[in-house]
């Protein structure tokens, strides 16, 4: 014995299957809502990552910066005193001040100026969570070198390509230093490039910043010290003009900043409804017109003894089959599409299995709503009128 | 159960407030298992109401109409549902599924009901779809099929499922005259063959030939029912 919903969806794929053509449209539609919505969250998070990027790539425990700071795009100091202060809590191992700036580069190949973001920090305190640093650690304590972050824009020029030939000095704030290696940031809104190099180096570049006022101090706790604790110790010692966080908080506070100052949340929010919108009245055409142009069919099933429920399964098998059958093919061109986007924008473009279900979700529900409202067309389908 | 159907005293009204009006009046009917009525009248007389009342199709408001024993006067929809599993309906229409080939419309018919596996539903299928002249037939898609050929799928989907009763509204109306003619023997054959009672409504004299008795409506009443009784 086949269970009515199976013989149901069987219903429904035959309707679906019989004429090849118009399943085809209708999985394209669905296709369609897919890349549009993959591509407006894939670029959302890419932006907000990138945005987040120079938060993420500072390590420690805890972050102090000054309440006046909302983005380390932008940041007011804070006394390097203020910071050492920390030291007294006797859960902190240490603290490393950061420096955060912006510094004009010389374009080697076109002489073109441009600003670059410049991080600065004690070589040795491997404060940086970015790969190849700690290895640099070494030269980049000599005079006036840093560390070029090889996903800046490519109108800094062709740094890698100039470093395998040898050709490593660069004009810096008017400054000749030697780029002595690469690492990965990547670009952001605040930054299209970014620079690495040690606390020494940092404040020979940025001259109008001495190194007794901070920009970031990154806070270091003894193994098995409770970070919420030490945070509120830290946050009752230090004045009301400088705030606490644990590392988390830091980044989603940096997060927040872009979502909320720059409507940028918003913009893309639109793009995934609309793109819903598409998919929406493309899936609801299909099914509607299967109801209307079916109806004495329908009715024919009903008068059988066929209940409403059975016909509303069908409907809803349809746009679920719809849904499966365009996320599939949806899915793998957004893969392909992310990538090249990556190229483009040379934002970090991924598609995580988080933004896979939740785009699953999203068309699931969407097609599903087509469904609902295509199935009050069903009440059209009374048997009684038949005779 | 002495009667397949049993009416007495049923009346029907279509419209609300000022347009209300009465389309059956006082109707009383009666058709023993297994026997053939044809029913006539003229256009508007209430011949289709009086089939879709029967057939469950619509909910009873005045009179009493017993269904194989049971009262469909204040029926639920449920129940009303039950009744129609029990009852084969042809419409002028086949209103085949376009989709499904003819086997696949006439197991429609079987697959309510859950004691049937699906070998047993296609066996059964199969088995009418022979019956009914078509055996060579069986994938073809309605769209393949002529409109007769349609038509016996349609009695096929009607009667494969063993109805006690079937109901037909002009099944011959959209067929020439010559398959018209064989469509009202052959579902005079089967229902015979299984024992149903058949309730159909035509205007077309070729086939009054296959009832046990004729019926006439006119106005909403019933008139002279005995009158065309055959013996
Ligand atoms: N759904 C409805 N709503 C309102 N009035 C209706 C409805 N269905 C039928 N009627 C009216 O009821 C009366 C009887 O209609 P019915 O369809 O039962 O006649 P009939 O005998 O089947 O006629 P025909 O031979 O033309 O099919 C007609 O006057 C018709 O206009
Ligand atoms: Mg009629």
């Amino acid at each position: 014995m086949t269970p009515p919903v199976m013989l149901a969806s069987r219903l429904a794929w035959r309707q679906l299957t019989h004429q090849p053509a118009r399943l085809a449209s209708a999985v394209a539609g669905v296709v369609f809502a897919c890349l549009l919505v993959f591509m407006q969250l894939g670029f959302h998070d890419a932006l907000f990552d990138s945005a987040t990027s120079t938060a993420r790539a500072i390590r420690g425990d805890i972050i102090i910066f000054s309440r006046q700071s909302e983005t380390t795009s932008r940041t007011s100091g804070l006394p390097r005193a203020r910071l050492m202060q920390a030291l007294a809590d006797p859960d902190v191992a240490r603290v490393t001040p950061v420096y955060l700036g912006q510094v004009i580069w010389k374009n080697p190949e076109t002489a073109v100026r441009r600003s670059i973001m410049v991080l600065g920090a004690d070589p040795d305190s491997g404060i940086f969570a970015l790969e190849g640093v700690s290895a640099a650690a070494e030269r980049l304590r000599q005079r006036d070198t840093l560390l070029f972050d090889a996903q800046s824009r490519p109108e800094y020029g062709p740094i890698g390509e100039r470093l395998a030939r040898g050709a490593t000095t660069v004009e810096v704030a008017n400054r000749t230093t030697e780029v002595v290696g690469l690492f990965r940031l990547g670009a952001s809104f605040a930054a299209d490039g970014n620079l690495l190099t040690s606390d020494v180096n940092f404040h020979r570049l940025v001259r109008d910043r001495t190194p007794d006022m901070v920009d970031v101090g990154a806070v270091f706790l003894k193994a098995g010290a409770d970070v919420n604790a030490v945070q509120s110790r830290l946050a009752g010692l230090l004045p009301d003009d400088i705030r606490v966080m644990p590392r988390d908080a830091f980044i989603a506070s940096e997060r927040a900043y872009w979502a909320n100052s720059a409507a940028i949340g918003f913009i893309f929010l639109f793009g995934v409804a609309m793109g819903l919108v598409v998919g929406f009245v493309i899936v609801y055409q299909i099914l509607f017109t299967d109801v209307a142009t079916h109806l004495s069919e329908y009715a024919t099933l009903k008068a059988m003894g066929y209940t409403d429920r059975y016909l509303l399964a069908v409907v809803f098998s349809e746009a679920l089959m719809l849904a499966a059958l365009g996320f599939v093919p949806g899915l793998a061109l957004s893969w392909w599409l992310f990538g090249i986007s990556a190229e483009a924008t040379f934002l970090p473009m991924l598609l995580r299995p988080d933004m896979a279900a939740s785009v699953f979700a999203l068309i699931f529900a969407m097609c599903a709503a087509s469904g609902a409202v295509a199935v009050r067309k069903l009440r059209d389908a009374n048997p009684a009128d038949m005779f | 159960m002495t009667h397949a159907i049993e009416i007495k005293g049923l009346g029907h009204w279509f419209g609300t407030g000022e347009l209300r009006r009465q389309i059956l009046f006082d109707v009383d009917l009666t058709i023993a298992p297994g026997e053939i009525v044809i029913l006539t009248g003229p256009s508007g007389s209430g011949k289709t109401t009086l089939l879709t009342l029967i057939g469950a199709l619509r909910a009873v408001e005045q009179g009493s109409l017993t269904l194989f024993g049971r009262e469909l006067h204040g029926a639920s929809d449920n129940d009303r549902i039950a009744v129609r599993r029990r009852i084969g309906f042809i419409f002028q229409q086949h209103n085949l599924l376009g989709f499904l080939t003819a086997r696949q419309n006439v197991e429609m018919a079987l697959e309510l009901d859950p004691a049937i596996d699906a070998t047993e539903r296609r066996n059964l299928a199969t088995a009418m779809l022979a019956a009914v002249g078509l055996g060579e037939r069986l994938d073809h898609p309605p769209a393949k099929l002529s409109g007769g050929q349609k038509q016996r799928v349609a009695v096929a989907r009607a009667l494969v499922g063993n109805p006690a009763l079937v109901l037909a509204d002009e099944p011959t109306a959209s067929l020439d005259k010559v398959t018209g003619h064989e469509v009202a023997t052959l579902i005079e054959r089967l229902a015979r063959e299984r024992g149903a009672s058949i309730l159909l409504v035509t205007h077309d004299p070729r086939i009054l030939g296959i009832a046990d008795r004729i019926v006439a409506m006119e106005d909403g009443r019933i008139v002279d029912a005995a009158e065309h009784r055959h013996s």
